[in-house]
């Protein structure tokens, strides 16, 4: 075990190395830099470009210098924690992340709890009651939060929201609460504007997951020690719990490698679309300006997270169920 | 408007008189009064210049009280500059009428538009109460335009003649004298622009960040500190005025930003050292401060709609027009239509540097640009696009510039096929293949590819009908859209034969303003790209034009430049007009296109109509945000 888990922290090195390198090359490949689609932004508004002011910050911010030595300099910051600036905001990188990554780690778990709290309900009924009226009912309504666009769902629901209960539209709070200290009243704004991005982020999640859960388990339910269980007179909701569930649940562990990203991430066309302060809006702009290194550091960290988060479901996965093997020599 | 300009001058006229009159007692401002008295802030009295700028307020606009909360949209942090140019105190600035007026500097004289001589309030100050004098303009004579690191290539463009500096001379603590050897007109519109040459800087706060002043070692901590490369990159963060993102940096404006960024919401409070007052003696603004929330500019509509914003007009379109008419009885505000200022909202511009030389000799053509805009149905777009509420129109000056001529705008843009047929046909292009597209001399259809920025549906929208007129001429069109930065490259690059951009961006031009849009100056520009290359190094990069009418344009250009009365700036902006009528170089499609403005309904002052552009009129900044006011109920 310990020489697995050395080996694998050591694989993750050359991985991180090559999807910094993938990344840096991706942020670079439209044409231009960040200062051309400044200018460009400034002209569609038709305000003064001075040439010169540009050619000094080109020189201030190193995008004179050739490709290889800026993606050096990034790398050798990055490894002694340091991110790069921002030139959208002319602010260390981590100064404008930092702020948000706490709001959107609040959006992000109350989402996960959300779907949660409804698929698994919803998953176990559905396997349980396989071609009930309640499996169909539910696995309907389930198929319509896969497939509404999300982005629509959140509009229809600010719409509402707005007009049924005065919420103020987008954001996470009332605007004389950003910024100020935390007090019972933003706690209070917040609860108020944060169930609309959880619903509208977690109908699609619990969806999938309803699916994933219902599947599984029906799988384990056929099986012949659950039909060898009920037949020595278990109580059904124990045999559930104690066998079939806990192997159904594997894909759930596994799924962990998949949740520490999106925690940090967020839902960003939602998160857009809604003008929620989180990281999301913040990542889209810095690609679309080509502001690399927020858009580069950001996504390495999120590749960092996927990478970590991979391991860590893996090592779950073996704890969890004593099948799994760590690796392909094993099953001689 | 143009029949409201005699009123308006007597207008003008009274109010100089009676500024000179009446000097009503200062009243102190109520929000500001707790300061006061604490002995944090000195008096009103102190607090003014001496001769602070008495703005006259009367007719539709009253004068106001003081307080309450302005709070605007806005789609991105960077956004905040809007505040200075909203703000609109400028050395010298324009009126609504467009006319330059001394504002923050008490007076100014020119001398052959070669001497220039202004002359500061006494007594004014900065907001964080030190006092504004020569000092600060030699500071960002000497220490930065003229510092070799700073300005590396020199003093920016608007302060060289012939590329020779001025002579900047200091001759007491409120005077300043610019002076060159021939005439510059490029000075003072420079200091009344939206985004304003700044010649002048707080140089008291400033100075910690210059190494003649300050400390190298000190210097070199501050560097390593915010991780920049030299002392350049620490002065140039702190010293953004336009940006307004230093919360540090004193300013001039009525309002200072107190939010350090990154930030969801920004709060810029009232300078309390402001240089305008109102006849009743109340400092303005009246306005205690703004707060500007930065959201999702595409959420900027719904929540203007839900009552969220009292002043916005950025991010409206007019397509949201219906909606916010449909909730503003709810919500309590207005819906006003502003004008749009530019010469064209929609222009096609056929790059005469294409690279695929049969097209070019096409373009270059001017009975072929001519057919072009003739099988245009531009009546048609007005009704199907924009509800006949908009101009059909040539890109050229509108009729509210003192520059305009009807057939400026008028000639070529009928809808007339017939002639547009014949034109092409007598060109040799009456060869047609089996989908009745013309043919290229060299056997190829005559197939045009408009290249879009791909920024809105209203291009393609317009370009969907031009496809189906144009057809009719036997051209086919297609539109490729990318974004804006391929788009400006496969311009520049000469691989774009045509592309679809708005028009003239200040078509509300006197002759006092610059004709640059008009002839090959700038790359940006999509009909000529190589040659305002050209024009922009100085030669070293970009083609020389090679057609006379854009030789005689470049001339004219260095003519006006070098003019030195009114009388013959006007007749070069004639001139450079009428060639473009003449030649059609762009063609424009429909101008005057309004702008949706909401305005809360306790908020005063806000005229009903005006221009809703950045070049000339701030935005809202030349009619003088710091005089609106709130009703009771919002204070």
């Amino acid at each position: 075990m310990l020489r697995y888990l050395v080996r694998r922290i050591l694989t993750m090195i050359p991985t991180l190395l090559v999807i910094s390198a993938l990344v840096f090359v991706i942020i670079q490949l439209p044409p231009g830099d960040y200062l051309e689609s400044h200018i460009a932004e400034l002209q569609s508004q038709g305000e003064a470009v001075d040439e010169k002011k540009i050619q000094f910050l080109r020189e201030q911010y190193g995008l004179d210098k050739p490709m290889l030595q800026q993606y050096w300099y990034w790398l050798i910051g990055m490894v002694q924690g340091d991110f790069g600036y921002s030139f959208e905001y002319d602010l260390p990188v981590s100064e404008v992340v930092g702020d948000r990554l706490f709001l959107t780690v609040i959006i992000s778990i109350a989402t996960i709890l959300f779907t949660w709290m409804i698929a698994f309900p919803i998953g176990i009924y559905s396997a349980t009651h396989q071609y009930s009226w309640g499996d169909y009912g539910l696995s309907t309504l389930g198929f319509l939060g896969l497939a509404t666009p999300n982005f629509l769902l959140a509009l229809v629901m600010l719409y509402l929201a707005n007009v049924y209960f005065g919420t103020s539209i987008g954001g996470l709070m009332d605007a004389e609460y950003i910024d100020a200290p935390w007090s019972m009243d933003k706690l209070l704004s917040i609860l108020e504007h944060l169930w609309i991005p959880v619903i509208v982020i977690g109908t699609s999640g619990t969806a999938g997951m309803i699916r994933r859960l219902r599947a599984n388990l029906l799988d384990e339910l056929q099986k012949q020690y659950v039909t060898t269980g009920r037949a020595k007179g278990l109580p059904p909701g124990k045999l559930l719990r104690k066998y079939p569930l806990r192997i159904a649940l594997n894909f759930f562990v596994a799924d962990i490698g998949n949740l520490l990203p999106t925690v940090i991430s967020g839902a960003e066309i939602v998160a857009v679309v809604m003008s929620l302060p989180t990281t999301g809006p913040i990542l889209l702009a810095a690609l679309q300006s080509q502001d690399m290194y927020l858009a580069g550091s950001f996504l390495m960290f999120l590749a960092t997270l996927t990478v970590v988060g991979v391991l860590v479901s893996d090592i779950a996965l073996a704890l969890l169920d004593p099948r799994i093997r760590l690796g392909g020599t094993a099953s001689k | 408007m143009r029949s409201l300009l005699p009123q308006l001058m007597v207008l003008l006229a009274l109010l100089v008189s009676t500024a000179a009159g009446a000097t009503a007692q200062l009243l102190e401002t109520p929000s500001l009064q707790a300061r006061v008295d604490s002995g944090e802030l000195p008096p009103i009295e102190q607090r003014l210049p001496s001769t602070p700028m008495q703005v006259h307020l009367q007719g539709e606009h009253r004068p106001g009280q003081h307080g309450g909360q302005l709070r605007l949209l806005m789609g991105k942090q960077k956004d905040i500059r809007q505040m200075v140019i909203y703000g609109y105190a400028r050395l010298v600035g324009y009126t609504p009428e467009l006319e330059l007026q001394a504002d923050i500097l008490q007076s100014y004289d020119v001398v052959d538009d070669r001497i220039f001589t202004l002359h500061l309030r006494k007594g004014h100050r900065w907001s964080d109460g030190h006092p504004f004098t020569s000092e600060d303009f030699r500071y960002y004579w000497e220490d930065i335009a003229s510092n070799p690191e700073l300005s590396k290539s020199g003093p920016p463009r608007p302060l060289l003649v012939d590329g020779e500096p001025p002579r900047v001379e200091y001759p007491d603590a409120y005077t300043v004298r610019y002076s060159w050897d021939s005439p510059n007109p490029y000075f003072l519109t420079a200091l009344a622009g939206a985004s304003p040459l700044y010649i002048y800087k707080p140089a008291h706060y400033l100075r910690q960040f210059h190494p003649r002043y300050q400390d190298a070692t000190v210097l070199q901590q501050m560097i390593e500190q915010e991780g920049k490369r030299n002392w350049m990159g620490v002065h140039v963060n702190r010293d953004r005025p336009y940006k307004a993102t230093n919360p540090d940096l004193p300013t001039l404006q009525p309002w200072v930003n107190t939010t350090t960024p990154p930030s969801e919401r920004f709060i810029f409070e009232r300078n309390p050292y402001y240089h305008r007052i109102d006849q009743n003696g109340r400092q303005l603004p009246y306005i205690d401060s703004v707060a500007l929330s930065i959201v999702s500019s595409g959420l900027v509509p719904a929540k203007t709609g839900a009552g969220e914003s009292d002043l916005q007009a950025r991010y409206l379109r007019m397509d949201n027009y219906t909606f916010l008419k449909t909730t503003a009885k709810r919500n309590d505000f207005d819906v006003r239509l502003w004008q749009t200022a530019k010469g064209a909202h929609l222009a096609l511009y056929p790059n005469l540097n294409t690279n695929d030389p049969v097209y070019r000799k096409l373009l270059r053509n001017l009975d072929f640009r001519h057919a072009l805009s003739l099988a245009i149905h531009r009546h048609e777009i007005n009704q199907v696009v924009y509800f006949r509420l908009v101009q059909e129109s040539n890109n050229t000056v509108l009729a509210e510039s003192p520059l305009y001529k009807p057939k400026y705008q008028s000639d070529w843009i009928e809808y007339d096929l017939e002639h547009a047929n014949r034109l092409l046909d007598e060109l040799g292009l009456s060869e047609r293949d089996d989908r009745g597209v013309r043919l290229l001399p060299d056997g190829r259809p005559l197939e045009i590819v408009v290249q879009t920025a791909g920024e809105s549906t209203e291009q393609t929208d317009v370009l969907e009908l031009i496809r189906d007129s144009w057809m009719a001429a036997g051209i086919k069109l297609y539109s490729v859209p990318s974004t804006r930065e391929v788009f400006r490259n496969r311009i520049f690059s000469g691989d774009a034969m045509m592309s679809i951009w708005s028009g003239l961006e200040n078509a509300m031009a006197t002759a006092e303003n610059s004709p640059m849009e008009l002839a090959p100056t700038s790359k940006y520009q999509y009909q000529w790209p190589q040659w305002g290359a050209f024009y922009e190094s100085g030669g070293h990069s970009g083609e020389e034009p090679d057609m006379p009418a854009a030789r005689e344009l470049v001339e004219l250009m260095d003519q006006w430049s070098h003019a030195e009365t009114h009388q013959q700036r006007e007749q070069v902006w004639h001139r450079m007009l009428e060639i473009n009528r003449e030649q059609m170089f762009t063609i424009g499609i429909v101008n005057h296109v309004p702008h949706p403005v909401v305005v809360s309904q306790f908020l005063n002052n806000v005229p009903d109509s005006g221009f809703y552009d950045i070049s000339p009129g701030a935005y809202f900044g030349i009619y003088k945000p710091d005089t609106f006011w709130f009703d009771e109920i919002r204070r």
